[in-house]
């Protein structure tokens, strides 16, 4: 890694300078030609002044003549040949015209060099910073779960408390171990699909069977939450996409929805879908603590935990793998809040599928 | 606890499970436990509540664990903090003794010894609480300066008013209960700081040199505050010759 970098750099600060080096050639090639035609001007000039001095002193203009080829004698005057001076003039048109295509196309050369050798850098920096951050977030994600499975281990060690108080440690650490399960399972899959290893079938599903499938698991614990589900999707409804992935990104979202009605002490989920052109919309609302609409792109983004989010034992990492298998469908995933308090609104929108492909 | 009435401790920390078990081993104890969730709460609670002690979590969701001990300290609250954190390198321990923390603890961390150290700082607060009680204790003069230990202020010999930390304060309650005697430095860390929180003795010397430039009117020359080479410091009141 490091080796690399110092080649990097070492191939910048070389085309570095050659574009520098392109840069003074042009220049000095320019004044050379300056120089060069000054010179053959002077020479033609004291050729004219030689033959105007032949005239003056009586040599016949014919004499003249064949002595200097460049010289034309009108009446008694000498003056150099026009056409002459006119050619000088062109050459050295003609010469910078040349430095200037040659060099410009040799800085250009060298400039997308300096430009992708640059990209190089910055994307691997950038790449090194998400690293050390996802190692200390995850890091710290883990160690909270841990420690408090250590706390919970050791008061009951140290403390040896009655039934009931030990019934509440022990569901703390089966909690605590839950939590640390689905965080190694998230991990795994966020690393999965960011690597680009997915195995991602398309395949005609009816949404209301797939939203089903997760939500009957779930209901039971909704209603301890004092949460209701309710959902009205049409059956004529079909998606295209994996029938895994769908079933990861409904519980995602309505694992988000359960989470954000736990500060407000339970409430509603509604799923509601439709058809538009060429597309199925599943909308999930919520009457939860919602979050700021300036926040809204932010959730999608690894590791995300709004300061005052409900989530405190998520990973961060649920929406952004909704967000990842979405675009693996070839759809859409938006979240919409009206602000803090007052609910929020996650839309998931797949490709339809057309009626002759449904099964 | 030699107090008659027990310390209470304000525990900060966003985690529901761990401020729990936090909250409940430390009432065990027998220490009046409050918990707060973020920052801002604990700022807001700490305006209209007085506590012995503070376990703050460092990663808090908005305002993180430091720039609350900062505002505190800011606000002239010296009151003792006991950090909590999921990041145990040393760059990020100093960073939170120089926050104004008294201890820092990495999770996970083992019960028995969070106890331990919780009852250390409360120790060390109340032998310093102790120390500056009487009339008598609670302001030392010398050279022209004047330290109230009560209210973590001073008067140098130039009439400049001062503002010292409570580690300053400390130190120099733990020399002027010793004036004239050598204290080494193992004995300050340990009466200041009470564990291995730094890693070396050379932060005593940093905190010596932080008085001297308070309180001596050639902090080159020393005259009250006296080093005794290899060994540790010796203080006089009086002033050496």
């Amino acid at each position: 890694m490091k080796a690399t970098r110092v080649y990097q750099l070492t191939a910048l600060a070389l085309v570095v300078v050659s574009a520098v080096q392109v840069g003074w050639w042009i220049f000095d090639q320019h004044n050379y030609t300056a120089e060069k035609v000054r010179a053959a001007q002077s020479a033609y000039a004291q050729q004219t002044g030689a033959a105007q001095a032949l005239l003056d002193s009586g040599t016949p203009a014919q004499r003249v003549q064949q002595l200097l080829p460049d010289i034309v004698v009108s009446g008694r005057r000498a003056a150099l040949r026009p056409a002459l001076e006119q050619t000088l003039l062109t050459e050295e048109r003609r010469r910078d015209n040349q430095y200037a295509w040659e060099g410009a196309f040799f800085l250009l050369a060298l400039a997308s060099c300096i430009a992708v050798i640059a990209r190089a850098l910055r994307a691997e920096q950038r790449v090194h910073q998400q690293q050390d951050s996802f190692l200390q977030l995850v890091s710290h994600q883990f160690k909270t779960p841990l420690a408090s499975l250590q706390l919970s281990l050791e008061t009951l060690a140290l403390r040896a408390p009655p039934p009931p108080a030990a019934r509440t440690l022990i569901e703390r650490m089966l909690a605590d171990v839950a939590r640390m399960e689905q965080m190694v399972t998230q991990i795994l899959e966020s690393a999965r699909l960011e690597g680009g290893r997915v195995d991602f079938k398309s395949e005609p599903l009816q949404l209301a069977a797939a939203v089903a499938r997760v939500v009957s698991p779930i209901e039971e614990r909704a209603r301890q939450e004092r949460v209701s589900i309710s959902s009205d999707i049409a059956p004529g409804l079909y998606v295209i996409s994996d029938p895994l992935a769908i079933d990861v990104v409904v519980r995602n979202v309505l694992e988000n929805a359960l989470a954000a009605l736990r500060p407000a002490g339970g409430g509603r989920i509604e799923l509601c879908a439709r058809a538009l052109s060429g597309e199925v919309e599943l909308a999930v609302r919520d009457t939860g603590i919602g979050f700021a609409a300036a926040d809204a792109a932010r959730l999608f983004e690894k590791f995300t935990r709004l300061s005052d989010g409900a989530n405190r034992y998520g990973t961060g990492l649920g929406l952004f793998i909704v967000r990842r298998l979405m675009e693996l469908a070839r759809g859409r995933v938006s979240a919409h809040s009206e602000g803090p308090g007052q609910g929020a609104r996650f839309v998931l929108t797949w490709p339809a599928a057309k009626p002759e492909a449904q099964p | 606890m030699n107090s008659a009435r027990p310390a209470a401790v304000l525990v900060v920390e966003d985690d529901p499970h761990l401020a729990a078990g936090v909250a409940e081993n430390l009432r065990a104890e027998g220490y009046p436990v409050a918990t707060c969730g973020d920052g801002e709460q604990a700022l807001a609670w700490l305006g209209g509540h007085a506590c012995a002690l503070i376990v703050l979590d460092v990663m808090l969701p908005g305002m993180d664990g430091f720039a609350v001990c900062h505002a505190l300290r800011s606000q002239g609250n010296n009151t003792p903090v006991l950090f909590l954190t999921a990041r145990g390198d040393p760059a990020d321990r100093v960073r939170g003794l120089e926050a104004g923390g008294d201890d820092y603890l990495a999770k996970p961390f083992h019960l028995q010894e969070f106890l331990l150290r919780v009852r250390a700082i409360l120790r060390r607060w109340d032998w310093y609480r102790n120390a500056s009680a009487t009339a008598a204790t609670a302001v030392l003069r010398f050279g022209g300066n004047e330290v109230d230990f009560r209210a973590f202020r001073a008067r140098a010999w130039n009439g400049e008013a001062q503002e010292l930390t409570e580690k300053e304060a400390m130190i120099l309650k733990v020399l002027a209960e010793h004036a004239g005697e050598i204290v080494s430095r193992e004995d300050l860390l340990e009466r200041v700081w009470g564990y291995d929180v730094f890693p070396s003795t050379r932060t005593v010397d940093n905190f010596i040199l932080r008085l001297r430039k308070r309180f001596e009117q050639d902090p080159a020359n020393p005259r009250h505050f006296l080093t005794v080479w290899g060994v540790g410091y010796r203080f006089l009141s009086e002033g050496a010759p």
